[in-house]
């Protein structure tokens, strides 16, 4: 049978020269990355945002009309005024300042579970990935029981039996985000661990380390970085909601969750007590989710990343 | 001579895509006949699929801008209301597409997406639509078709799968049948079961068939006329005999000489034509096969479109064409 | 699994039933309960022995009430479980038609405006979405009641009245994950070559979408929404807490305030339980309409 030309069959370009086992892969390339960020409206305008909110968790103090716990008994329960903004507490504290105080804690909170998560996660699903086999078997199974619980669930019981505060939130919030990352890093991991460059750079002999360092994680890191925006949006919802039920920092310190759980009393006399804190919270996690979405978008185009929801 | 059941006249489709405008179709003209059979030819990129899924509106409809005349028994099919276009898909124009693993939705039954196409152009019973799925899938000749018709895709080879959607096209007995690349996946065997077949309906039916392939065995064993498209425009038309044989335009001629000779058939002598078909978001100013072209023996050749005219001794009714400044030279 | 959970039993710092007894007890209550519980005996035994009990719907007593850990779920779980599926209706009602709409209609108004929706819905805290339902139906209108909870035995409206806040405050979430899903999944569906066949037959558009985009559709989709019904119940937790819904969060958070230890294993093992029915419940549904597992 005779055929005319198949599609694709005009002539074949030679086959690419196989690298040098010394190239390294192509690394996401930075500044073309922020580039076509700053082309995506959304990503762009949350990225300007969270940059501001972390400015003014920064420079709180400077910032904060008045300090978290300056008090004015004539002006409990004071409704949103020009030297209130956001209305007084029932102590006569201003909202507006406490919001301003309150954004520290959260991204504190946020940042540091989600750096433990991010490191723990990364070095289970490289290690995992890398070596496979049993190792992998076994990391990944008790991934899969950890991801089992519902988040929240699990932040709860944690720092329920660690006792409230913000380091054992820190530590719960974390835990819970661990297997996330495992999982993005073992697969991407999985995905270059065969690819010729880094068979080509074994078979010179480069150590374990230098292979994971130059060859793997660079190519692991697209996924990674999307799903450490998105795992900040969580947090801080997850601190949030910990705080409200009384099992982040104590009282008086100022923290949105805790605002909202003092607020929710008042909510017929002082509907600004509870509406403010919850606005910078969905703000933030707003921010942390749509510029995870533009993330997305740029970096991890075959969507390697976990779904939004993923961990909610 | 009686009047064409298809008729298209300078058929155009444009693609909206991300790298700009795609000119996928240029304003391609032709005919079939009640019981004639054109085989399109051309390699992938050309505009084959697109321009015969322009007819029956499949095309996307937010990004697709498709204009000239397609009239079906009198009927433009362009401008038609949607749902007389839906009552003339199946009936008027069955169409077979070329992918057999996709084309067939995989949590569906066979019998459920045969007797769909039935019952959805009359009453029909549930019972009878099932046993003319039965018949349908016999005549294809699928092995065993009172089983076949309650299995799912997953379950039949590429082969079989290929006969069902073949079977599909069929169920209402089309004016019309386009086939896209119809039997490619198919044995030597089979495949001239299926050609039997379609032959068979078009000398009862006087169905009319567009053909489209890359296989020339095929096109000389079936076809009535060959139409060449390149580049979204049909470069050369006529008879097998007059295409097949005296070909005129380059295109055409690089094609044929792609043929392995028959005599010393060695893989390593097909010959294929360098370079690869212009994108249709870019296409040249002049001849659109000039990039590639071997001859090159006109000055016009880099500038202007040369029109699609009668070549070689014919006219009449079936005449030959093509498009090319060089035709003369090639064609005595 | 039950490892696990019983290990949260043995992070806690201090032992649990100083914990529960607070500052002042005898040495004799401290003692007492002690041993009631099981804890001066050694860590795998004990581990063997509250495995062996839980298996057997044993669950221990509880610190505070001295009622046993399982009569407390059985109360509240029906609350719970109540809470939780009409949080799913209100998730699905919310996510099916929008997600719908935008895949067929891409890049249109309903289509930006259901993204934008969906996208906020995702970032909102339930329980501050609570705290607002409240404000505006419990508050400003006056609509429907703040909180609380009747059997629906006793007065069906009364049981609706205060179902239908914290429902839609822990649907909303949800709903906005499985919206973004259901878009997106649809969309695939509508690319897929089988779709353009059905069209080539001459089906009517409605039948297209039915048989051959939505059915598709459905398959992941029943997955997800799978996956959103378990992480729905952590939603429900903090949610019961606002409107004093008195399922099982509530009955964990009241452990968690009182250390009662036995009550916040048993729930969060309960949890965990529910969690690995609703995977497997998903997985056997999953097998019965996809032809392609069912028939293997």
């Amino acid at each position: 049978m005779t055929q005319l030309p198949a599609p694709g069959a005009t002539p074949a370009a030679p086959p690419p020269a196989e690298p040098l086992p010394t190239t390294t892969p192509a690394r996401p390339r930075w500044r073309e990355t922020l580039g076509l960020l700053a082309r995506n409206p959304t990503a762009a305008v949350s990225a300007t945002v969270l940059v501001l909110i972390v400015l003014v968790a920064v420079f709180d103090e400077t910032l904060a009309p008045y300090g978290p716990n300056e008090q004015d008994p004539s002006l409990q329960l004071q409704p949103p005024s020009r030297d209130h903004p956001f209305g007084t507490d029932e102590f006569g504290r201003d909202v507006f300042s406490r919001v301003i105080l309150g954004a520290g804690t959260s991204l504190r909170v946020g940042f540091l579970s989600v750096a433990f998560a991010l490191v723990v996660g990364t070095l289970i699903g490289l290690v995992a990935g890398y070596y496979g086999r049993w190792v992998d078997d076994t990391l990944m199974r008790l991934m899969d029981v950890l991801f089992a619980f519902p988040a929240v669930l699990l932040a709860i019981a944690i720092v329920a039996i660690r006792g409230a505060g913000p380091a054992n939130a820190i530590l719960a919030i974390g835990i819970v985000y661990v297997p996330i990352f495992a999982r993005v890093t073992r697969a991407s991991v999985l995905g270059v661990r065969e690819e010729v460059y880094v068979r080509a750079s074994r078979s010179v002999g480069a150590s374990d380390w230098r292979l994971i360092t130059r060859h793997v994680l660079p190519n692991a890191a697209p996924p990674i970085i999307v799903q450490t925006s998105v795992s900040l949006a969580f947090a801080v919802l997850a601190e949030a909601a910990l705080s409200f039920l009384g099992l982040g920092p104590r009282r008086p310190n100022p923290s949105w969750g805790l605002m909202l759980a003092d607020g929710r009393g008042f909510i017929e006399q002082a509907w600004w007590y509870a509406v403010f804190p919850g606005l910078a919270i969905v703000v933030t996690v707003l921010c942390f989710n749509l510029l995870g979405d533009g993330l997305r978008d740029v970096l991890d185009p075959r969507q390697r990343t976990l779904m939004a929801g993923g961990g909610r | 001579m009686t009047a064409p059941l298809l008729e298209v006249e300078d058929l155009r489709v444009d693609l909206r895509t991300p790298r700009g405008t795609a000119h996928v179709v240029n304003g391609l003209s032709y005919t079939v006949g009640p019981g004639e059979t054109v085989a399109v030819v051309g390699e992938s990129g050309s505009g084959k699929s697109v321009s015969v899924l322009a007819l029956l509106g499949l095309l996307p409809e937010r990004t697709a801008t498709v204009t000239g005349r397609a009239l079906l028994q009198g009927e433009d099919l362009l401008t038609m209301a949607p749902e007389r276009l839906r009552r003339v898909r199946g009936p008027g124009v069955g169409m077979v597409f070329q992918d057999p693993m996709t084309s067939l939705n995989p949590v569906l039954t066979v019998g459920r997406q045969l007797t769909e196409g039935l019952r959805a152009h009359g009453p029909v019973s549930k019972a009878a639509a099932r046993a003319r799925a039965v018949e349908l899938l016999g005549e294809v000749g699928l092995p065993d078709p009172g089983r076949a018709v309650d299995r799912y895709p997953h379950e039949l080879s590429g082969g079989m799968r290929q006969r069902v959607v073949i079977a599909m096209a069929l169920a209402n007995s089309p004016a019309l049948l386009v086939a896209d690349e119809a039997t490619t996946a198919l044995d030597v065997t089979v495949q001239a079961q299926i050609i039997d077949l379609v032959e068979r309906l078009q000398a009862e039916q006087g169905t009319g068939v567009i053909w489209i392939t890359h296989d020339l065995g095929v096109v000389a064993g079936i076809a009535d006329r060959v139409l060449v498209m390149y580049g979204g425009r049909c470069v050369e038309d006529g008879t097998v005999d007059d295409v097949l044989e005296r070909p005129v335009h380059p295109y055409t001629r690089g094609l044929l000489g792609a043929l392995p000779d028959l005599a010393t058939a060695d893989d390593a002598d097909l010959a294929t034509i360098p370079g690869t078909p212009p994108a249709p978001t870019d296409l040249p100013a002049g001849c659109v096969f000039w990039p590639r072209c071997p001859v090159r023996g006109d000055a016009r050749c880099e500038t202007e479109q040369p029109p699609l005219a009668v070549v070689g001794a014919g006219g009449g009714e079936l005449p030959h064409r093509a498009a090319t400044w060089c035709a003369e030279g090639e064609a005595s | 699994m039950s490892v696990l959970v019983f290990s949260l039993i043995h992070m806690v710092r201090g032992d649990p039933v100083r914990l529960a007894l607070g500052t002042r007890y005898s040495q004799e209550t401290y003692d007492a309960l002690r041993e009631r519980s099981g804890l001066d005996l050694p860590l795998v035994q004990q581990y063997l022995t509250w495995a062996g009990r839980a298996v057997t719907g044993d669950l221990g007593v509880s610190f505070r009430s001295g009622d046993t850990v399982t009569s407390l779920i059985g109360e509240r779980l029906p609350a719970t479980l109540t809470l939780a599926l009409a949080a799913l209706v209100v998730a699905l009602v919310i996510a099916l038609p929008l997600g719908m709409l935008s895949a067929l209609h891409p890049r249109s108004l309903i289509d930006r405006v259901a993204t934008v929706v969906s996208q906020i819905g995702i970032s909102v805290p339930d329980f501050w979405l609570s705290i607002m339902l409240i404000l505006l139906f419990a508050g400003v209108l006056g609509w429907l009641p703040s909180g609380g909870y009747v059997p629906l035995t006793e007065d069906p409206l009364g049981w609706l009245q205060r179902l239908v806040l914290p429902a839609i405050a822990v649907g909303v979430v949800s709903g906005s994950v499985i919206t973004r899903f259901v878009r997106s999944s649809m969309l695939e569906a509508l690319g897929q070559d089988h779709v353009r066949t059905a069209q080539a037959k001459g089906v009517p558009t409605r039948q297209v979408l039915t048989w051959h985009v939505l059915r598709n559709a459905l398959l992941p989709l029943v997955t997800v929404t799978g996956v959103q019904l378990a992480y729905l119940l952590s939603g429900v937790v903090v949610v019961e807490i606002v409107f004093s819904w008195p399922g099982l969060g509530q009955l964990a958070y009241q452990a968690v305030r009182d250390r009662d230890f036995p009550v916040l294993q048993g729930s969060v093992l309960l949890f965990a339980l529910v969690f690995l029915v609703i995977n497997l419940l998903v997985d056997l549904l999953y097998s019965r309409i996809d032809p392609r597992i069912a028939r293997r």
